[in-house]
């Protein structure tokens, strides 16, 4: 404003104007035009000048402000974004079972490296096991990009760092680490190079494992685990058996505290699940019973109401039916009640059991108990149970004694959970499960009192004997069945099991051993039979595993006596009873 | 109008080199953040692996085979646990002189 001067602003042809005294002056003519227009071009370059001051102080306010999206520390938190990519599994207590750790593969570029033996010797001497041929040749190679090595653990990324040969790179990758070894692996499977899941729970949970950070909490308890797997491998040792299954249930939430395949394999070291380390025996695999389906066959006959507990029946001599020929393995020259049916496991007597109950209630009982269909674990190795169709009479007899039917292990502990845990059915999970489920009713609260009952008995006084473990009242039922071999079954290929709930007073745990073909020995007089083999084995489950989940052992006597209240009030039951344990 | 001028001066520059001086603490602080941020993922990665290392020595059946050769530790049989309720009544105190008074 300070150049424009108005000289004749104080002439005579200045006019105050009278509307606005004081505030504003007036120029006419020439002189007045010319104003003007220095006026409007002084507004017009102000203007100009104030937008560009403002676009330069908008920009020096961005420049100065800490860029957010782009800026070094959002990198660094992507970063480990990355590192998390895969969520952990951990047991119930919180054990982890499965994690991914970042490491470090070794590469090169073999254009920015100068590739000479003595070089490559270095080399190979700081990583064992590096092969300096393949090496060399790799680095003669005309690609872009090689690995040399992937995997490095830190000691050896400080060793190649050490050499300090120019153009190997290390990236960072990240590698699906299994901290317990061979711990569980049927139950978490294993994950392939990309680190997604190729079998087990990896497989099962894929979506949620490589969504979430919070780690993903299964059922099993690993001490449990332990045990299981100690007892059973040494079971398999001293009876040079093939194989060996073991699962144990929470009657209540169907939840697996434990789950044993043997022989395993190390996903740490995937190509060891080959063969049969990789099969899943317990939820893949499916085996004739034997035995422990007497305990299905007396339930189904006890619940419809076609058998009372203190019914007899005749099994002194073989059932021939078609070609077959049904005996007992030792067989007895008087009739025989229900309790003893199953303490002595006579196929005669469940036979005979099974016709009166037919075959189609024995089928409803069987598919109720989740028998017949795909067991609902969350694993990818589920096996389909073998059921005969037609269901003719010859398969309702075979049936009552596990034969003609072959189901997995794991759905063979859940229809027992069934019978002793009020008579409902829960699925099995492997997830931990808060509070007890709600399960479907498959059994009368009275039949299942009465089966928990039998189980204990035949623990107390039949061929379960070898399973019991003072102070924590175990019931269960043995169980042996002969391998179909090439065109039959075979006397010497057996599966042995023994199938257990513990304590049977408040029944909390069932536990299914499987011993794949044992063979006798001096010890057990030459038996391989479950009550030898798997039973013992059993007993040395629940003694170190019931510590470890707060049971504490209990005076026996006061827990066995319930048991048998329908026989104790029949006064000839009573008679028998002695006898038996007189034998 | 001089005075104006001045002021205007003397607070662009002053403002000038405010944002000068704040913009190099803004630097400053992002390279601390980062830096922060860089040790909090070596730090996160290093418990991953410490996690890991205390799962794989806290393995059962290492530490059942150690306990067993080093100490001589077996497995606990069921006769050896008992309930406090099933401990033995404690004898009581000797009556004290002074209720005898």
């Amino acid at each position: 404003m300070r150049g424009v001067r108005i000289p004749e602003a104080r002439g005579s042809r200045l006019r105050v104007s009278p509307t606005a005294a004081g505030a504003r002056v007036r120029v006419e003519g020439v002189r007045k035009e010319t104003i003007e227009t220095g006026r409007n071009r002084l507004l017009v370059t102000g203007a100009l000048f104030l937008a560009v001051f403002m676009v330069i102080a908008g920009r020096l306010v961005c420049l100065s402000m800490p860029a957010a999206p782009s800026g070094e520390a959002s990198v660094a938190r992507q970063q480990y974004a990355g590192v998390a990519g895969r969520a952990d599994i951990v047991d119930r207590n919180g054990v982890v079972l499965a994690t991914s750790l970042p490491i470090a593969s070794l590469y090169a570029d073999p254009a920015n490296v100068m590739a000479t033996p003595a070089l490559v010797q270095r080399l190979a001497a700081a990583l064992p096991g590096l092969d300096p041929e393949t090496v060399l040749a790799k680095l003669d190679s005309d690609a872009g990009f090689v690995w040399l090595k992937r995997g490095l653990v830190p000691r050896h990324v400080y060793a190649v760092n050490r050499l300090g040969i120019p153009g190997l790179e290390f990236r960072r990758e990240e590698r699906r680490v299994y901290p317990q070894g061979r711990q569980a692996a049927h139950v978490l499977g294993a994950t392939d190079v990309d680190g997604s899941g190729i079998a087990g729970v990896e497989l099962a949970f894929q979506d949620t494992l490589s969504g979430g950070d919070a780690p993903l909490r299964l059922s099993l308890d690993v001490r449990v685990q332990t045990v299981m797997t100690d007892v059973l491998a040494r079971t398999m040792r001293e009876f040079d058996a093939i194989g060996a299954a073991g699962a144990m249930l929470d009657v209540r939430t169907g939840e697996v505290l434990a789950l044993v395949s043997l022989p395993d394999f190390d996903p740490n070291a995937r190509t060891t699940a080959a063969g049969a380390a990789g099969f899943n025996r317990v939820t893949k695999g499916v085996y004739e019973m034997g035995s422990t389906f007497k305990l299905f066959t007396a339930a189904a006959a006890l619940d419809s109401g076609t058998v009372r507990l203190d019914d007899v029946y005749d099994a002194s001599r073989p059932i021939r039916i078609a070609r077959f020929t049904i005996t007992d393995f030792h067989p007895i020259e008087r009739p025989l009640s229900v309790p003893e049916i199953l303490t002595r496991s006579s196929n005669i007597g469940a036979v005979k059991m099974a016709l009166d109950v037919g075959g189609v209630v024995q089928r409803h009982y069987l598919r109720q108990l989740g028998l017949l269909d795909r067991s609902a674990i969350e694993l990818p190795e589920v096996g389909i149970p073998l059921v005969p169709d037609p269901w003719r009479d010859i398969n309702t007899m075979t049936v009552a004694y596990g034969h003609g039917v072959a189901v997995s292990p794991l759905q063979l502990a859940s229809a027992v959970a069934a019978l002793v845990n009020g008579g409902t059915l829960i699925p099995p999970t492997l997830i931990k499960t808060p509070r007890a489920a709600d399960g479907r009713r498959v059994l009368s609260e009275e039949t299942s009192q009465t089966m928990r009952g039998l189980m204990r008995y035949i623990v107390v006084n039949g061929t379960g004997k070898n399973a019991d473990v003072p102070g924590f009242a175990v019931g269960g039922k043995t169980g042996t069945a002969e391998k179909v071999v090439d065109t039959g079954y075979s006397a010497n290929a057996l599966i042995s099991s023994f199938v257990a709930v513990f304590p049977m007073s408040a029944p909390r745990y069932v536990l299914l051993t499987l011993i794949d073909e044992p063979k006798g020995n001096e010890g057990t007089l030459g038996y391989a039979t479950g009550g030898w083999v798997a039973a013992p084995a059993t007993a040395r489950l629940v003694t170190r595993i019931a510590p470890l989940l707060g049971l504490s052992p209990q005076p026996t006597s006061e827990i066995h006596d319930p048991a048998l209240s329908p026989v104790s009030a029949n006064g000839g039951a009573r008679t028998r009873k002695r006898n038996l344990v007189a034998n | 109008m001089r005075g104006a001028t001045l002021l205007t001066v003397i607070l662009a520059s002053g403002i000038g080199l405010a944002v000068f001086l704040l913009e190099y603490r803004v630097k400053d602080l992002e390279n601390q953040l980062y830096a922060l941020d860089r040790a909090v993922v070596a730090e996160r990665e290093s418990i991953r692996v410490l996690e890991a290392e205390w799962s794989h020595l806290n393995d059962p059946a290492r530490l059942g085979a150690m306990a067993a050769r080093l100490l001589g530790m077996e497995p606990v049989a069921p006769d050896q646990l008992t309930s406090m309720a099933e401990l033995p009544q404690r004898v009581p105190d000797a009556p004290d002189e002074k209720d005898e008074r």
